[in-house]
């Protein structure tokens, strides 16, 4: 175990050496430079080497790659371009907001859908079984920006039912009282949780519809059957317990994406998350930001690969006699 | 948009529902052939015909461009008084902001978004199947090193590779598109052709060649990669759909297929501002490219019920 | 025990989702009378930084400049030569000791909002840090004519110049905000560019900074003890939308009081329909046009194969209808200016200066004249195996500007000449634009109010935005005559010739001016707009008490 562990370490160490300097290198090698003005403004030259000079730019590209990692090795992720203050900041205030909207997101996707595949499972071939095949076919294949201007418009902007993006109303989170404040926060959680939930649950209906009909075809089944059992308690105690393997592995495989990559869903409700704040920081070539996301994203899928395979082994014990 | 257009219109919708109905019942002759005597019953996803009959329909649509509509794809009708219009008979699918008919740039727009789809899909297929193989059959250091790879393309979320290599380069042409979107794709399947691979060549046939003293390429090309090809082509039906949302993102994004080809992903995106006012702008492309993803889902799920009778009951 | 674990995932998610700060338990608030108003504007992108040398973007200045003051402002006509129509600000008088040297005397009312009165001494510092070239402010340049600012004593400060012209006035007063030396004074130069202060910065204006959510949301409050008048709307929140869709959903949706521009004619004509918003269009500081690379594509020693000849250019510009397109794109809200001017300059605009017609018979025949004919049969012109096509670069981010490239490229197929459009990315477009590497390109501006910083980039030679290597001596030299005028006729004069130099060259196709139409509530009053700076007069603005909303009413 102890052996395994390492050498899942070392590996880990190493992809997150690959991707943070791959994402350095193409950063920089990016055409266009930071600094420039994103509205229709020109830029005086002396101005823009000034800069380009306060902020290491200017530096040949091994002489700022040695930097960074020096400075990296010190635990200084660098200042932000944009945003003139220091990237851990920016990313302290982004992931928590992420945090929040995949957590919820994740909720969704694995409530939602773990009780329909059960539940299709269990009605297998029977009308509602195909009607929410279909339905789920339906979400799975939806472009998830599509999805989102969709209920945006039509939620958002139409009905008014719910906000029109953002995250919190900026005139009540100073002068409500705290109910009135959960309240509107909730309320922006709604629309982009609800996008990336429900494609999420299709995708995770879907598996566990497969999972599920191996685990009822067992030998354990018949017998809890034979039993006497109820079939509520054959399915949803027994059979779900052994099907839940699948699930976890896709929790482990799903987080760093929603961590990190719900860009289309974040641009499109203007959620300030990790996956806005990386589209801007790209657009706008904000070097030390596009980096620090590229560590953290392989930093998050390595852990996250861990821990789906040390769960898999912590439930299934014959996975951990093989050594992998 | 005149009679003869409509006219090809229906002889395609008609031409699709035969030619999906010919493939079901040719597919169900072999099935029943291969499980003849097994006592399997050979069960099939519901909606297969309809998923058949879309596809076709969308591909002939497609090729017979010219044909089904009358307006090239880019042509203005009148910036002033056509824009934006609703659906009517002359223009079935309604006009966009630059007075371009949508039905016309629906139907050019699938040449190019099932043409990416299918050519980066396809890319994507054949390098991991090559790497997968190589991976599996070699194992070792070739494996250690192979996987690694693999694991860092699987550690970056795709958007964001996509995000920074469109950014790499000014201006994307159609063929650094489909080539930047297959070699990001092709991760997952070299680790499904490998883990296939690695059982594989355990097997009797594989031994018996290797003690023939058949060369290792050869090997592989003659006697692993046929079998492998089941999940395969499983994964390229579903690999397409994904490949097309993809270039959807990227185009909503302002980095994918550049204008004025038209592709249902920058139709999306260029309908986005007109949402409120002129909706059929994006609904239609939008509506295509779910058709379409999830008639290959359909029929992905299918061919893998089908050809790998490992799968699981359906 | 997995009902524990859920509950404690539960419980942990609504602290998450919770809202952090602790809120007075009590209802919305209660504010009456004629100084409550909460005005919710919605701002495109992220503003940089507030510390007002260190950055020029539009997003930051609306916002800075309702923390820190000028010594005057320019008036609603807009005028920059002399020193008419400027309003006092914290300069309460001035004068001209002699031709080249303005003394200001501030008023001893102005206060920093920690309590410190405002010095002179902080004019000196001012100038100090906006000329400094390790703060490298982009206001540096506009400065340059501007020897020494000496305080004389507490309230009196001396501006000495270099030499005489029409502006002196202006650059003396418009380009820098005054800062506090107190606070400011022992922050090393080397870090302005990332100082603290410019997240809370402290500041003598109408209002004082309150709060900054990083992407969401910006909070003003105002001065009760501001000296010129105590602000009628008490609270201005900025709400930061990543583009211009977003914004406007928000704004239709009632999220938003105000938006800056409503840029597309769909959301005028939404914003109109709208019962709750009202449309205030003013003169844009915008202009648009598509300048032609008169060197080679990416090699600036040779000439350009197709543009070098200006009778194709020419014929370029005749055969595009720029007033339908003006009319497609901007439906009224736009006008094509006679020369590459925006409407903040119609002062500017005159009899001489007209627009080039629309004439595709004349163009062709242009085009057929230089030897450019239809050999092929393909549709495409051709002279010596050099087809007449060409790369029309614009970036993703400008929706106007891609409108524009996908007309132009069918008008001019019209006419047999082929362009191919390139959509890049903005910050690839900068650097192609720089570096030349395009054939033509639609370049957008927003001007100053003065033209001499602004035409001296564009279009005298070697000017540093000058990205189609344009060079006429003649033009220089009356760009040069118009900079130095005695007077505001004689400078006038002078624009307009060199304007009609530029416009006989035609080294650019000028495409549109568009007017600016912004959105605000209805309930707001006494609304009055700068071209320059829109939110510049915010402070003058006001909610009549019986108009009050629940968010007006809402108390910190």
């Amino acid at each position: 175990m102890a052996t395994w562990l390492l050498r899942r370490l070392a590996a880990a160490l190493a992809i997150v050496f690959a991707v943070v300097t791959l994402g350095f290198l193409a950063i920089h090698l990016a055409p266009g430079t930071p600094f420039l003005p994103s509205d229709e403004r020109t830029i005086d030259p002396g101005v823009l080497a000034a800069l380009r000079s306060r902020f290491g730019v200017d530096q040949p590209l091994p002489v700022q790659y040695g930097r960074y990692l020096n400075a990296l090795a010190h635990g200084d992720l660098g200042v932000s371009f944009s945003q003139r203050r220091p990237v851990a900041a920016a990313l302290a205030d982004a992931v928590p907001n992420t945090l929040l909207l995949a957590g919820t997101a994740l909720a969704v996707d694995l409530l939602l859908g773990l009780a329909l595949g059960t539940y299709q499972a269990s009605h297998a071939r029977r009308r509602m079984d195909t009607g929410i095949r279909a339905a789920t076919l339906t979400l799975y294949s939806l472009p998830v920006f599509w999805l989102a201007l969709v209920l945006l418009l039509v939620f958002g902007e139409r009905l008014h039912w719910l906000p029109a993006g953002g995250m919190r109303d900026p005139v009540l989170s100073t002068a409500a009282p705290f109910a009135a404040r959960l309240v509107d926060r909730l309320r922006h959680l709604v629309l982009p949780a609800l996008t990336l939930g429900l494609v999420g649950a299709a995708g995770t209906a879907r598996y566990q519809r497969a999972a599920m009909l191996e685990a009822l075809n067992q030998e354990f089944v018949r017998a809890a059957r034979a039993k006497g059992l109820s079939e509520r308690r054959v399915v949803w105690v027994h059979a779900l317990r052994n099907a839940l393997l699948p699930a976890i592995t896709m929790v482990g495989l799903a987080l760093p994406f929603l961590l990190t990559g719900a860009v289309l869903v974040e641009t499109v409700f203007a959620w300030p998350g990790m996956g806005k704040l990386t589209a801007d920081a790209i657009a706008a070539r904000d070097y030390p930001v596009v980096t620090a996301t590229a560590l953290l994203a392989s930093i998050l899928v390595v852990a996250g690969s861990t821990l789906a395979d040390l769960l898999y082994a912590a439930a299934d014990p014959r996975i951990r006699t093989r050594d992998a | 948009m005149n009679g003869a257009h409509w006219f090809a219109i229906v002889a395609a919708i008609a031409w699709s529902a035969w030619a999906a109905q010919w493939l079901r019942l040719h597919f169900e002759r072999r099935q029943r052939r291969a499980t003849a005597g097994t006592g399997r019953r050979f069960v099939r996803p519901p909606g297969t015909l309809i998923a058949i009959g879309i596809l076709v329909f969308f591909v002939t649509v497609a090729v017979a461009a010219p044909l089904v509509t009358p307006y090239r794809p880019s042509r203005q009708l009148d910036i002033v008084r056509l824009q934006n219009a609703p659906p009517s008979w002359g223009h079935p699918l309604g006009t966009d902001l630059y007075s371009r008919d949508t039905w016309s740039r629906l139907a050019y727009g699938a040449r190019v978004s099932l043409a990416v789809g299918l050519l980066a899909t396809l890319l994507a297929a054949t390098v991991g199947a090559a790497v997968g193989a190589a991976a599996g059959y070699f194992r070792r250091w070739t494996d250690a090193v192979l996987m690694r790879v693999v694991d860092v393309g699987l550690a970056i979320p795709r958007i964001f590779i996509l995000l920074v290599a469109a950014a790499l380069t000014a201006h994307l042409p159609l063929a650094a598109l489909v080539l930047l979107l297959g070699l990001t794709s092709w991760f997952a399947t070299s680790r499904l052709v490998r883990a296939e691979v690695l059982t594989l060549r355990e097997r009797d046939f594989v031994a018996s060649a290797r003690a023939l003293g058949g060369g290792d390429w050869r090997i592989i090309f003659r006697h692993v990669l046929p079998n492998v090809a089941a999940p395969l082509i499983v994964s390229l039906a579903l690999g397409i759909g994904q490949v097309m949302l993809l270039e959807a993102a990227l185009s909503f994004l302002g980095v994918g297929v550049q204008p004025p080809t038209p592709s249902w992903g920058n139709m999306i995106a260029e309908g986005r501002d007109q949402l409120a006012t002129a909706p059929w702008t994006t609904l239609f492309p939008g509506l295509a490219i779910v058709l379409v993803v999830m008639a290959l889902n359909t029929v992905g799920d299918t061919l893998r019920d089908a050809l790998d009778p490992r799968a699981g009951a359906s | 025990m997995r009902k524990a674990f859920l509950a404690v995932l539960g419980a942990l998610w609504l602290a998450a989702a919770a809202p952090s700060s602790a809120g007075r338990e009590r209802p919305l608030g209660d504010c009456t009378g004629d100084y409550c108003g909460t005005l919710v504007i919605l701002g495109i992108g992220q503003p940089t930084s507030l510390l007002p040398p260190v950055t020029d973007g539009k997003l930051d200045s609306d916002i800075f400049d309702q923390i820190f003051l000028k010594l005057a402002d320019i008036g609603p006509a807009g005028n920059t030569f002399g020193d008419s129509g400027f309003e006092p600000l914290l300069a309460r008088r001035w004068r001209w000791v002699d031709p080249l040297t303005l003394v200001f005397s501030l008023d001893p009312r102005a206060r920093w909002q920690d309590g410190h009165p405002v010095r002179a001494t902080d004019v000196a510092f001012s100038f100090a840090v906006y000329t400094d070239s390790t703060v490298a402010s982009p206001y540096r340049a506009a400065l340059r004519h501007i020897v020494t600012v000496t305080a004389r004593d507490s309230l009196t400060v001396a501006f000495r110049f270099r030499d005489r012209y029409p502006e002196m006035f202006y650059d003396a007063v418009y380009h820098m905000r005054i800062l506090p030396q107190h606070i400011l004074g022992e922050t090393p130069r080397a870090q302005w560019v990332t100082a603290p202060f410019g997240r809370a910065p402290v500041g003598d204006g109408p209002y004082r900074f309150v709060a900054w959510t990083q992407g969401e949301s910006l909070e003003l409050e105002a001065d009760s003890g501001f000296f010129l008048g105590r602000p009628h709307i008490r609270r201005l929140i900025w709400r930061f939308a990543s583009d211009f869709s977003a914004a406007v959903t928000q704004l239709m949706a009632g999220e938003a009081d105000a938006l800056q521009v409503l840029l597309t004619p769909t959301n005028v004509a939404r914003a109109r329909a709208d019962s709750l918003l009202a449309v205030y269009p003013y003169p844009g500081t915008v202009y648009t046009y598509l300048a032609f690379n008169l060197r080679a594509n990416g090699d600036s020693t040779r000439a350009h194969p197709v543009f070098a000849d200006p009778d194709v250019r020419r014929a370029l510009i005749l055969a595009t209808d720029r007033v339908a397109m003006v009319q497609s794109v901007f439906a009224g809200t736009a006008k094509v200016p006679p020369a590459p001017m925006p409407q903040a300059w119609s002062w500017l605009w005159g009899p001489q200066l007209t627009v080039p017609p629309y004439d595709s018979a004349q163009a062709r025949a242009l085009l057929e004249r230089r030897g450019w004919r239809d050999s092929g049969g393909d549709g495409i012109r051709g002279r010596n195996g050099q087809k007449l096509s060409f790369h029309l670069m614009v970036p993703v981010t400008s929706g106007s500007r891609r409108m524009y490239a996908r007309l132009i490229q069918e008008q001019l197929r019209a006419v047999g000449v082929e362009v191919v459009i390139d959509e890049v990315d903005g910050g690839a477009f900068d650097e192609r634009s720089r570096s030349g590497s395009f054939d033509t390109a639609i370049q957008s501006w927003a001007a100053d109010p003065s033209p001499s910083s602004s035409v001296a980039q564009h279009w005298v030679r070697n000017g540093g935005s000058n990205y189609g290597h344009y060079a006429n001596p003649a033009f220089d030299s009356l760009v040069e005559r118009a900079v130095t005028a005695p007077d505001r006729a004689a400078a006038i004069a002078a624009w307009r010739r060199a304007f009609q130099t530029l416009n006989g060259d035609a080294p650019a196709i000028v495409l549109n001016a568009p007017d600016n139409v912004a959105a605000l509530h209805r309930r707001f009053a006494n609304v009055r707009i700068r071209p320059d700076a829109w939110a510049a007069l915010i402070r003058t603005w006001r909610v009549a008490p019986d108009q009050l909303i629940d968010r007006d009413r809402a108390e910190r």
